[in-house]
């Protein structure tokens, strides 16, 4: 069986490595990020009856924002780190595919604008990891799905670590691309396995 | 025209009800009747009124995924033909019968007797089979002859009606490198562009009787994802050009050129294409031109960079629409930004400053935005911008243009630009 994986012996970090935040309050959010992710998700997807009304988006920027400053990078490492790699029974933290020095977050870019941006750079385990793709895609699934639709959420492979890895992000950079994807059972039902070690 | 005393404003107007609720692709205004059709992800079109700003109907039962772009059949009497292309690697042909006021009659029925009646409005009359994955883009050209397909497999194909519900594969058309974003016919002839994720715009026409690559723009450097053509006798430039020799001179050579193209990609640029005119390739000498093996006559055309629109977008750009009624330009994208440009002559004092600087520029001719909005549809992104003309109680004139936004939060929304004085 194992022949048959790209990395048959992948190095595995020690769990207790694994970067974490320290200081108890945080730690507890970080536990059960989805109960604080879906309050915000819901209330940024919920249908507004007058999308023109000043008061209220003016209201409802001002509620996001707040929501906006508590998320980090070690935020969006603890939703990401546990998603299993599609051939080991392993996390993608503990395989070092996703690492936290590699995740980067941009504020919005003006004081009108509220998209703020995700970038996470993500390392294959071999250069010729023929699941680079998938990963990324389950890492851009587990994003788009836990955070509020505000983020833009990048998925590259990181420089150097993957033999075609400008044309995987460029395909994880489409979102065309990506929607066409996840339409496909078959992936879908990859992906579903790979975020199942999420919640 | 002067751009100090007449800034526009883009205003929200409406947003058409009920929202999709899931992300919706694209709208295609209707060529002649008050009436947008929208394409989403949800595997139907819905079809909304511009004087009610509600939906009509909504097409389904075609397509077994997203349904990605649609386009209205020009020139059809008494009925309406819509072309749907899916991420199903199909490509579905709708008609309706346009009775004389159905459309009226259509909005004053009540909700209950529309939904009896829905599912027979719309028929579902051919579905077109070949390509091997999903399809991007379908495009009718201007005398409703052909429709262009392209699709992932990295092809186009050009389909010609033969008689109803009979359509013919006349090309594929096998250019691109990559998945295939775009295809649109130029606005008077029998010449369709295509661009996508090899980064490039590919134009080709009929020669003798075999469709061919006449022409390749390659300076994008990311995905290009669309496209749209110049309308033929642009009047922001023929109104405003005045007196000025040299205006004239580069309003007869534009002439000679015919509608330009507009391309917007990820690489955050929309760029113009203008064609070299021929100057008659018959009048050179012979022995000037590169004799051609198999081609009869060189059909080759030369497009080059006319002009780099003002960059605003922070992330990829997904639409461009110029405009048949003004020739302003809109474009949006990921970043969610709606921006307005507008072509103006160069005052002959700018024209100066740059004869000072350096070498005088090619053009006389330069591109400013004239409005912007952020946020469009709220923090989502947006997918889709054309133009329209307003059909609502609230339009200020009979010929009023209007922009047509379509999001990822299911939202199809009317802009209308405010002319200040």
């Amino acid at each position: 069986m194992d022949d048959n994986k790209d990395n048959a012996n992948p190095v595995i970090l020690n769990a207790s490595d694994l970067p974490t935040r320290h200081g108890e309050s945080l730690l507890k959010k970080a536990d059960d990020p989805i109960g604080i992710y879906l309050g915000g998700l819901l209330s940024a997807t919920q249908p507004i009856d007058d999308p023109f009304d000043e008061a209220l988006s003016a209201s409802e920027s001002e509620s996001d924002r707040d929501f906006d400053e508590e998320i980090d990078a070690q935020e969006i490492y603890d939703l990401i780190a546990p998603i299993s790699d599609p051939e080991h029974p392993l996390s993608l933290g503990s395989l070092a595919v996703v690492n936290l020095p590699d995740i980067h977050i941009s504020r919005p870019s003006s004081a009108r604008s509220r998209i703020s941006t995700v970038v996470i750079d993500i390392t294959p385990t071999i250069t010729h990891c023929s699941l680079a793709t998938v990963i990324g895609l389950g890492v851009r699934v587990r994003l788009e799905q836990a955070l509020p639709p505000r983020f833009r959420i990048d998925v590259r492979i990181k420089e150097g670590t993957h033999s075609t890895g400008d044309a995987v992000t460029k395909q994880l950079g489409d979102k065309e691309r990506v929607a066409a994807a996840l339409e496909n059972n078959t992936l879908r039902g990859v992906i579903r396995r790979m975020l199942s070690t999420c919640e | 025209m002067n751009s100090d005393s007449e800034v526009p404003t883009l205003e929200p107007i409406a947003s058409f009800q009920p929202s999709l609720n899931t992300r919706a692709w694209m709208t295609a205004p209707h060529p002649k009747l008050p009436i947008l059709a929208t394409a989403s992800a949800d595997k139907t079109v819905k079809i909304f009124s511009l004087t009610t700003f509600r939906q009509l109907s909504s097409i389904t039962g075609g397509h077994k995924r997203s349904i990605r772009s649609c386009a209205w059949k020009p020139g059809t009497r008494n009925e309406s033909v819509l072309a749907t292309g899916s991420f199903d690697a199909s490509a579905g042909i709708w008609r309706h019968d346009d009775h004389p006021g159905s459309n009226e009659a259509h909005n004053e029925e009540s909700k209950n007797d529309r939904s009896e009646d829905e599912d027979d409005d719309w028929r579902f009359a051919v579905i077109l089979d070949g390509h091997e994955s999903e399809i991007k883009s379908v495009a009718w050209s201007a005398g409703g002859q052909f429709l262009a397909t392209c699709s992932r497999d990295k092809s186009v194909w050009i389909w010609e009606e033969m008689e109803d519900d009979n359509f013919e594969t006349v090309a594929v058309l096998q250019e691109h490198d990559g998945d295939i974003k775009y295809v649109r016919w130029h606005p008077e002839e029998d010449l369709l562009a295509s661009a996508g994720y090899d980064d490039t715009i590919r134009l080709y026409r009929e020669d003798v009787d075999d469709w061919i690559c006449v022409s390749t723009i390659d300076a994008h450097q990311a995905t290009v994802w669309s496209l749209d053509f110049e309308p033929p006798k642009n009047p922001s430039l023929i109104d405003s050009v005045g007196p000025d020799a040299a205006r004239q001179k580069d309003l007869q050579e534009l002439e000679k050129s015919g509608p330009r193209l507009a391309s917007c990609s990820d690489d955050l640029t929309i760029r113009i294409w203008r064609r070299t005119p021929k100057g008659g390739a018959e009048d050179k000498p012979l022995r000037d031109r590169i004799p051609s093996i198999i081609r009869t006559n060189n059909v080759d055309e030369e497009w080059l960079e006319d002009a780099c629109l003002p960059k605003r977008h922070e992330r990829a750009i997904y639409s461009v629409a110029w405009s048949p009624k003004s020739g302003l330009i809109a474009s949006t994208g990921s970043d969610g930004k709606i921006v307005v440009y507008q072509e103006f002559w160069r005052d002959s004092h700018d024209q100066d400053e740059v004869r000072s600087e350096g070498p005088p520029t090619e053009t006389s001719r330069e591109w400013k935005v004239v409005a912007e909005v952020e946020n469009a549809h709220d923090i989502f992104e947006v997918n889709h911008v054309c133009w329209t003309v307003r059909a609502d109680r609230g339009r200020s004139n009979e010929g009023e243009e209007v922009l047509i936004s379509t999001g990822d939060d299911g939202e199809v929304k009317m802009w209308s630009i405010q002319r200040g004085t």
